[in-house]
């Protein structure tokens, strides 16, 4: 069976027995993805799965219409299971929130509850990696001068018009009142120019450090194409190699901004 | 006619930056083409549409109106004036120059809008009939046409099979571009190539006609479903006009912004007591459509969408105004049934 | 010749009173005459203005005082968020930012020789306060004046000095009341809901208009009562109080359906309410 009717199947079936009253996965239109919520059986023949799906639909459980359907079962891609692991390591998601459709690298992994998530990642993608192509990037932007990196930047961020479709394209930004949004005082300048364009973004990305999972949702979901997966990736790969630690592989994980160890070496922190 | 060879069109620009404009095109960098100040070297790009609109030349997505010298507690307001350089906005989609017909009415409507105003009138448009399109394009849905000139002070056609444009002047600004233009443009003749045919996908009169009697229809949660959240839409709109004003200082003076801002986000309505009167995106939703369908329509007798697709293009969650219209007109013709 | 719309004129505090738990009126002068005089020819009860602090930016209240004293204006306002907290933070002799008058007023000419109720709860006595002092100032062109008014506990009563004065007239049947448990050992007036209490009041409805401006709560619940006692809604006014940036019906913010709460409003008919597309009242 190919895996999509698989999927198709699977969703048809878990709302056929009530397991989960909506199956959020994608559809077609044209040329593009569009999110396809699911709540009968019958129009489960209508999703679709291919490369084209660049969004991280982990980012519907947290919606209270999408709440209010009931029970979901979400489609994901190892980089959206990640975003769930995590956001059970976070405590925004519980053993029986929601059930998984897992769509692996060429195979289809069928129905899964959340627990059974990690084991699956630590299992066959344990060693989930950006694209060679991303990472020839980082390489090449870490080879500029500091000053060549802040030009570089700059031109990207002025691009930026605050629009927040990367913070809303992301499982992992579910804060109800973001760090942009505070005014009292007012931490980051809102607006769509210079250095409230430079502090929103890479505020941002800092506090995706140790979080972000690499679904790329953010950067796909950017009008302006800036690269944000450049500067999530390096963060990651920072918090990698100064706690070997990967973000939405371990659902007790403490997250590593936000932990503390008394027995830290550095005493920079004392 | 007046007439330019396709591959002269940066000579164009040339000619009009040299007799003092600013001159704005479509111009490609890297995968993408945007409306953005030509300067030499420049690839104008005619055939995709650019992912920004031209409003960001009248409506910039931040701007001073306010200024303020500070001395301690004390303070002295300062005199602002707007930022208006001579420019042309060349090779317009008529989907964005009909657009400021609609911002002229609304930064007009009482109370004149001087920033607004001083851009606007130091501006001329000279769209481009549109040859190419996609399948996000809707303009014949709201009352456009691919070689509309609504809003445009000359107007750019492709000719000869896309060898040369005829450029044509429409206003006095018009006449003034192409006389500066001088001898970038040849007195010629050329064969207009026919535009591309854009089809009607919904009946905008009934989808307006409709919303007046359905603001508590279920629809709005289904069709809002896959929203997220965001400003994507409203800030590649070419009619999206709202904005917020913020405050920003240093110890010598603080500066007051108008920034772009938008109904799509929770905060936009969020009085300070917590309450919100949108308190969910379908609401936020319901209000993005009604406000360009049917409360623009009947405050200042236009609609707020210019069927540019930008919206649909860009949203990364696949919403698309003109499904929505389209539902909205099945709906509609499935009750009369 | 336009002129930027968003430049502000320079007011001066010239007092400052306390009038609950954060709760802050401040009487403003105009720095310069001619605008004092350019205020005070628009300037009709019900309008609002924008106060601002530079650096903190500007906020949106009703003009407290009435145009019958033209000496100044007045305007009440809780520390809420960033430009309340910083007005809050403004002492006498201490300049802020001012815009307006802008909005539609209450129909005040209409009502020449006909009797007006106001019910208000907490901190929504300020619209109605000015509407209050501009037909005590012009008491003989109006009939009888009744005014309830209602707060959770005596402490979140508002002009309480102006209560005890509008209390002591004659020409004014002014009922107070606080919601039980609010009350204090002394406290003289009535201890209820303002709905309950409006129900007993019963104010008669012939050749009357009623003001009702509060929580939405509250004037959920008096409606009924208002319409049980007679008063039409053609009759019955209130202002909203939506969140506004410009005050010029540019920036998007305020609308409610087709209805613009900055140019339109902010006052208006419970008629008119009952026609706006909101699922909020």
């Amino acid at each position: 069976m190919e895996m999509i009717d698989a999927l198709r199947a699977d969703a048809a079936k878990v709302l056929a027995d009530g397991r989960a009253k909506v199956v959020i996965g994608y559809q077609a239109r044209g040329d593009h993805r569009a999110p396809l919520f699911v709540t009968t059986a019958d129009r489960a023949a209508s999703l679709v799965y291919d490369d084209a799906c660049k969004q991280n639909l982990a980012v519907y459980l947290r919606k209270p219409e999408v709440k209010l359907l009931g029970k979901a079962a979400v489609v994901a891609s190892p980089a959206a299971m990640r975003s769930l692991v995590l956001l059970m390591s976070e405590s925004q998601l519980t053993g029986d929130d929601a059930l998984v459709l897992a769509v692996g690298v060429g195979e289809y992994h069928g129905v899964l509850e959340l627990a059974q998530v990690a084991p699956l990642l630590k299992e066959k993608y344990a060693a989930l990696a950006p694209s060679p192509e991303l990472l020839r990037e980082i390489e090449k932007l870490a080879a500029k001068t500091p000053e060549e990196r802040a030009a570089f930047w700059a031109k990207q961020f002025a691009k930026c018009t605050r629009c927040y479709a990367c913070r809303a394209a992301c499982p992992g930004c579910y804060c109800t009142r973001c760090i942009v949004e505070k005014n009292v005082p007012q931490w980051i300048s809102t607006a769509a120019a210079g250095h409230g364009n430079y502090a929103w973004n890479v505020i941002r990305a800092f506090h995706l450090a140790g979080r972000c999972t690499g679904c790329g949702a953010c950067e796909a979901a950017c009008p302006q194409g800036i690269p944000l997966m450049l500067l999530n990736v390096l963060l990651g790969q920072e918090v990698e190699k100064e706690f070997e630690t990967k973000a939405g592989y371990d659902p007790e994980a403490k997250p590593v901004i936000g932990s503390w160890n008394p027995e830290d070496e550095e005493d920079f922190i004392k | 006619m007046k007439v330019i060879e396709a591959n002269k069109l940066p000579g164009l620009a040339a000619a009009l930056a040299g007799a003092g404009y600013r001159v704005v095109a479509p111009i490609r960098d890297g995968g993408e083409v945007r409306m953005v100040v030509w300067s030499p070297g420049a690839a104008i790009d005619t055939r995709a549409i650019p992912v920004n609109s031209a409003k960001d030349f009248l409506f910039p997505k931040a701007e001073i109106i306010g200024r303020c010298t500070l001395d301690g507690n004390d303070f002295r307001p300062e005199d602002v004036k707007p930022v208006a350089p001579k420019t042309v906005i060349l090779a317009a989609r008529p989907c964005d120059a009909s657009a400021m017909l609609l911002l002229d009415a609304v930064f007009n409507w009482d109370y004149k809008d001087e920033f607004f105003n001083a851009r606007r009138a130091a501006t001329t448009i000279v769209s481009l009939v549109c040859t190419t399109a996609d399948e996000q394009c809707f303009c014949t849905s709201v009352g456009g046409a691919p070689d509309a000139t609504a809003g445009a002070d000359g107007v750019l056609r492709q000719a000869d099979g896309g060898r040369s444009f005829i450029l044509e002047p429409l206003t006095e600004k018009g006449k003034a571009v192409a006389a500066a233009a001088g001898a970038a443009l040849a007195e010629g003749q050329a064969k207009a190539d026919a535009p591309v045919e854009v089809p009607v996908h919904f009946d905008a009169k009934a989808v307006t006609e409709w919303l007046g009697e359905n603001f508590e229809s279920p629809l709005w949660r289904e069709v809002s479903l896959a929203c997220l959240s965001c400003g994507a839409c409203a800030y590649a709109c070419p009619t999206c006009h709202c904005f917020d004003l913020q405050d920003e200082a240093t110890r010598a003076e603080s500066v007051r912004l108008r920034n772009w801002d938008t109904c799509g986000l929770a905060l936009f309505t969020a009085h300070a007591g917590g309450h919100n009167p949108r308190p969910d995106q379908a609401a936020r939703w319901r209000q993005r459509v009604m406000h360009k369908f049917s409360y623009l329509v009947e405050r200042l007798g236009r609609l707020g969408c210019t069927g540019c697709g930008r919206c649909a293009r860009l949203c990364p969650a696949g919403m698309a105004i003109c499904e929505t219209c389209r539902e909205i007109d099945e709906a509609r013709k499935a009750a009369v049934k | 010749m336009t002129e930027n719309l968003y430049q502000p004129i320079l007011m001066r505090v010239a007092d400052v009173r306390d009038e609950a738990p954060e709760v802050r009126t401040f009487r403003l002068q105009f720095a310069d005459d001619a605008d004092r005089a350019r205020f005070f020819e628009k300037y009709r009860v019900g309008m609002f203005g924008l106060y601002g602090v530079p650096g903190a930016g500007e906020s949106v209240f009703c003009v407290a005082s009435p145009p019958t004293r033209q000496e100044y204006i007045e305007c009440t306002f809780r520390r809420t968020g960033r430009v309340t907290s910083a007005l809050a933070d403004r002492e006498v002799g201490q300049p802020i930012t001012f815009r307006g008058p802008y909005g539609n007023s209450f129909p005040i000419e209409s009502w020449r020789g006909k009797n007006i109720l106001f019910v208000a709860g907490g901190i929504a006595l300020p619209p109605l306060r000015s509407v209050i002092w501009n037909l005590l100032d012009r008491r003989a062109e109006f009939r009888d004046i009744t005014i309830l008014y209602g707060a959770r506990t005596v402490a979140d009563l508002v002009y309480k000095q102006e209560l005890a004065d509008w209390g002591a007239r004659s020409d004014v049947r002014l009922v107070t009341t606080v919601d039980p448990g609010g009350e204090t050992p002394d406290w003289k007036g009535q201890i209820g809901f303002v709905p309950t209490v409006l129900d007993q009041v019963a104010p008669s409805s012939a050749e009357a208009v009623a003001l009702v401006c509060g929580p939405p709560i509250m004037i959920k619940f008096s409606l009924p009562v208002l319409t049980k006692l007679g008063f039409t809604p053609d009759h019955t006014y209130t202002t909203l109080e939506n969140r506004m940036k410009c005050g010029l019906g540019h920036c998007g913010r305020c609308n409610v359906g087709s209805t613009y709460v900055c140019r339109d409003g902010p006052v208006f008919t419970l008629d008119q309410l009952r026609r706006m597309q909101t699922t909020d009242m």
